[in-house]
């Protein structure tokens, strides 16, 4: 099956907010969760007259690219609400092609709930097994006092034999 | 507009969007379990009239489950911004009222007072009071109270047949907001707004044959993106720059446009006249400016020519501190694109001189050609909309309570224009009984103590003074309500009601919106639907020409009468697009006996007005000094060295609402005050401190944002603070005075003919706090997550 993925223009995102409430609505989720958050630097003088500021919609490990909507052929929540139209859903090889043919923009893949994606922990067995002997040993008698040089002494004690 | 004018706009597909869509979709559907219905909103929740669409999904239990953009829109295409995604929580937010409540005079500012009342006895108690008050003091002893944007604030229905008071008033000092714009182009041009051509009533959009893409667009002292301003989608700007539409911004912060402008003139705040009479200058000395358009169709060019000579571009440089180079540079680039348009912002309002900065503004218009022309500024033509102002008044007031009407003797300019009482005055004669008694009031969907007045004490103690009795008409709880009403009915929401919306609240419209009824939460009224139900119980001569408010809007709204089935026919279409012309002043369009020219005395645009002429005020351009800064209260500055400047908006809400919405609350969860970073040093202040903001008229804490977007003499404060979660009773009434911008701001600072308020250009001292007030956004969603 293609991967899927978010072609993303983000010369002209403006943190409307759009695309992080429509994936709470869509999802559910309370205040402090999401599938998308968008982050930003700036703004700061590159030079005298000119601005660095963007906003960069960041898909979250909540994203599952809106599995239910996509089954039925539609784009994700935020795609259709982003007020800029800058989210854009389909597959990579497809949206690598459109990525080619503007700066400022990115693709990304998201991951719903990557850990629970890993699946439960399962031991494989490899055959490398080390068994345990069975001998007869005896005790030195004295405590070791952990992390000491064996040669350091560092008070006057004495252990019961 | 006709019948056959009432078509289903042509859908342009979005590139984002699937080919799995609802595209051609009737304007009610099934899809799946979920009965769809199309609407376009106005309010409330409160909103300009965008009327984007939505598509809202109800199921079988008749409970809206679901907000989706329409992508059947020609303009919005599907695009939404996040209040209409969390229309649902608006709707069912445990805080909403849904029962009409009442509370005795003696129990203002008592959250616990209010009891529940049936809607007979609500109409009940009201007939008491108004029957009572009107005998004994007369109807213009009744004050209406209209706020921003929303329907019911807009519309005249209220003040005119329900009441018959001629005092319908908007509370904001000097009307600093869109209509002091207006008036400016009604004297000069003898039309409503010149809106920025984006296409919208063209079928084929921007492709459309009849469009030419605007080159250079500029944006004066307004923030489209996060305001959709007076009906304008914000988002079209992207739209056109996408597209190849170059940009200058002109602002005292660096707001995310800005930094895609090809020129940011940063200006100190409140100078934009000086600016504009500066470009005037270089665009006429350099011979930039259309001469056939000037010759042919402009009254008064010569002697504007003479008028900004004063304005030498190293004089404006001077007094707006920014770069001579770039004035000149601005200027050009303004004058030699084709075609150029400019978005003139609430800024240009809220000053006192901001008649001058609109005249200014529109004289640029003119002079490089560019009224009624593809790409450039669209007139609303004369037979634009059904324009609400005016509706009801010949038979509810008349013209001798018209002239009772509060500041129509002394500011004619501004009452006439608007039939408002004028908001200064207003006030004072609250206070004072001068030069009569106001003694009932409602609220037309109105939070003045949070954001529109000014001075917010000094309003609320007048009206508790004043009124007898005080009815809040809402969806919500307001801190204004609370504090000051006896009486509270609850509204329907957008998803409750029919209606229509039209962009510019009908001139210059583009998109002509229907609002249809998806769900139902209690058989709440809407306004219109209010105002009919009480207008018929007050005054049934007034309303026997409907049977029912469905009757009413169609009237109201279409100009037909067909006992509703006009309505329900041409509402079908959801969203149509107005059919529009260019260059209409050849055309004999812009005027009602439907000759050649503008609706002006002249017949041309007035670059010399003799409206303003006739008022008593200059009819060329002048600049001046904001009262309070720099230049003119020089001592001050000693005590207060910053330049204030306010009400900058945000997506997450709709002036005072939303607040209570946790996904919107968290996208902006306490009031924010940005500081330039050396200013943060210099005063010991953190990133994230709350900050102690004071002028001389009062004082409030907000929480710091330490960046670049001011500069270190300018100070940016949020507006229209409240905290719902919060305890309700007096004093602490939401905590609506603690992060209020407002304490800082004056009334009766207005310009000459009554219009403007120094909002984006005081004064003020800043101070770190120990304190912290930062919301818990755990609270918020504990006390409003859980959906009624």
């Amino acid at each position: 099956m293609a991967t899927n993925g978010l072609l993303i223009d983000y010369e002209y995102c403006t943190h409307c907010g759009s695309c992080e409430v429509s994936c709470k609505e869509e999802h559910g989720y309370p205040v402090g969760k999401g599938g998308i958050k968008v982050l930003g630097d700036g703004p700061w003088k590159i030079d005298e007259d000119t601005w660095n500021w963007n906003w960069y919609p960041l898909p979250t490990d909540l994203c599952d690219l809106c599995a239910d909507r996509t089954a039925k052929g539609k784009e994700p929540i935020c795609a259709h609400h982003c007020l800029s139209s800058i989210i854009k859903y389909g597959e990579v090889e497809e949206l690598a092609k459109e990525l080619a043919r503007k700066p400022k923009q990115f693709l990304i893949v998201p991951q719903y709930k990557p850990l629970e994606a890993r699946g439960q922990f399962v031991h494989v067995d490899k055959g490398t097994e080390h068994r345990a002997a069975h001998m007869d040993i005896s005790g030195t008698g004295e405590a070791t006092f952990g992390a000491h040089r064996h040669d350091a002494k560092v008070g006057d004690y004495e252990t019961e034999a | 507009m006709q019948e056959s004018d009432y078509v289903a706009a042509p859908v342009v597909k979005l590139d984002t969007l699937s080919d799995v869509n609802d595209i051609g979709k009737p304007w009610r559907y099934q899809d799946e379990n979920f009965t769809v219905t199309r609407s376009c909103p106005w309010s409330p929740p409160g909103c300009h009239p965008v009327g984007c669409g939505l598509k809202l999904y109800v199921d079988e239990n008749g409970r809206l489950e679901k907000v989706e953009g329409d992508e059947n829109h020609p303009v919005t295409q599907g695009r939404l911004c996040p209040r209409c995604i969390a229309l649902k929580d608006y709707v069912y937010s445990p805080a909403r009222i849904f029962k009409p409540m009442k509370r005795a005079r003696r129990d203002r500012g008592n959250a616990d007072a209010w009891q529940e009342i049936s809607w007979d006895e609500a109409f009940a108690i009201i007939k008491i009071y108004y029957e009572r008050i009107v005998k004994e003091y007369g109807h213009e002893a009744i004050v209406g109270f209209s706020g921003t944007g929303r329907e019911g604030g807009t519309m005249s229905l209220y003040p005119t047949m329900v009441f018959g008071t001629p005092n319908y008033c908007y509370t904001q000092s000097g009307y600093a907001c869109y209509t002091p714009r207006l008036a400016a182009v009604a004297y000069i041009v003898g039309c409503t707004y010149p809106e920025w051509d984006y296409a919208g009533a063209l079928p084929g959009r921007w492709e459309d044959e009849r469009y030419e893409l605007t080159e250079c667009l500029i944006f004066w002292g307004k923030a489209p993106l996060e305001s959709n301003p007076d009906g304008f989608f914000g988002h079209a700007v992207i739209d056109a720059m996408r597209r190849g539409t170059r940009t200058i911004s002109i602002d005292p912060r660096v707001n995310w446009l800005a930094t895609r402008s090809d020129i940011h003139l940063q200006i100190r705040p409140g100078t934009d006249t000086a600016l504009g009479l500066a470009m005037l200058n270089i665009i006429i000395n350099e011979d930039l400016y259309d001469h056939d358009f000037v010759e042919y169709w402009c009254y008064g060019f010569n002697e504007l020519a003479e008028r900004v000579q004063y304005m030498t571009p190293e004089n404006a440089a001077e007094i707006c501190q920014v770069p001579v180079e770039k004035i000149y540079a601005a200027a050009r680039m303004y004058a030699t694109a084709k075609p150029a348009a400019i978005m003139w912002g609430l800024a240009v309002d809220q000053k006192t001189n901001g008649m001058q900065n609109g005249q200014v503004i529109i004289d640029l218009q003119a002079i490089t050609g560019n009224l009624d022309r593809p790409g450039g500024q669209l007139l609303p033509g004369a037979d634009a909309g059904h324009n609400e102002l005016g509706f009801g008044f010949a038979e509810s007031i008349g013209p001798e309570l018209m002239s009772k009407m509060v500041g129509l003797d002394k500011y004619p300019a501004y009452c006439n224009m608007i039939l408002n009482a004028q908001a200064d005055m207003m006030l004072e004669a609250l206070e004072t009984d001068e030069p009569y008694p106001i003694r009932m009031g409602f609220y037309m969907g109105n939070n003045l103590l949070a954001c529109t007045s000014m001075e917010p004490k000094r309003w609320h103690d007048a009206i508790i003074k004043s009124l007898e009795f005080c009815i809040g008409i809402d969806t919500f709880m307001t801190p204004s309500i609370e504090a000051t009403c006896d009486l509270f009915l609850p509204i329907a929401t957008v998803a409750e009601r029919e209606g229509t919306v039209f962009t510019h609240y009908a001139p210059c419209t583009v998109t002509a919106g229907f609002m249809h009824k998806a769900i139902d939460c209690g058989g709440l009224p809407s306004d219109m639907e209010l105002a009919y139900e009480l207008g018929k119980y007050l005054h049934p001569e007034r309303f026997a020409k409907w049977a029912n408010a469905h009757e009413l809007v169609e009237q109201f709204r279409l100009g037909v009468n067909e006992h509703g089935e006009y309505f329900d026919r041409v509402s079908e279409c959801v969203v149509a697009q107005i059919p529009i012309e260019y260059y209409k002043y050849e055309k004999g369009l812009l005027r009602p006996d439907g000759m050649p020219g503008f609706a002006t005395p002249t017949g041309r645009v007035e670059l010399w007005s003799s409206a303003f002429n006739q008022f008593g005020e200059d009819p060329l351009p002048y600049y001046e000094e904001p009262e309070f800064g720099p230049v003119a209260s020089p001592e001050l500055m000693e005590e207060y060295p910053f330049v204030l400047t306010t009400g900058a908006r945000v997506t997450a809400f709709f002036h005072s609402e939303h607040r209570q919405i946790p996904y919107l609350r968290e996208l902006n969860p306490d009031p924010i005050v940005e500081i330039n970073p050396k200013v943060a040093q210099e005063y010991n202040i953190a990133d994230g401190q709350w900050v102690k903001i004071s002028s001389p008229f009062g004082e409030c804490v907000q929480k710091a944002v330490v960046c670049e977007c001011v500069d270190e003499k300018t100070i940016h404060a949020q507006h229209a603070w409240w905290f719902p979660e919060e305890d309700g009773n007096e004093p602490n009434l939401y905590g609506v005075f603690r992060s209020n911008i407002n304490n800082l701001l004056p009334n009766g600072h207005m310009g000459k003919l009554g219009f403007g308020a120094p909002n984006k250009c005081l004064i003020c001292k800043i101070e770190p706090t120990a304190e912290s007030y930062d919301t818990d956004m755990q609270a918020i969603w504990e006390k409003f997550g859980t959906l009624v």
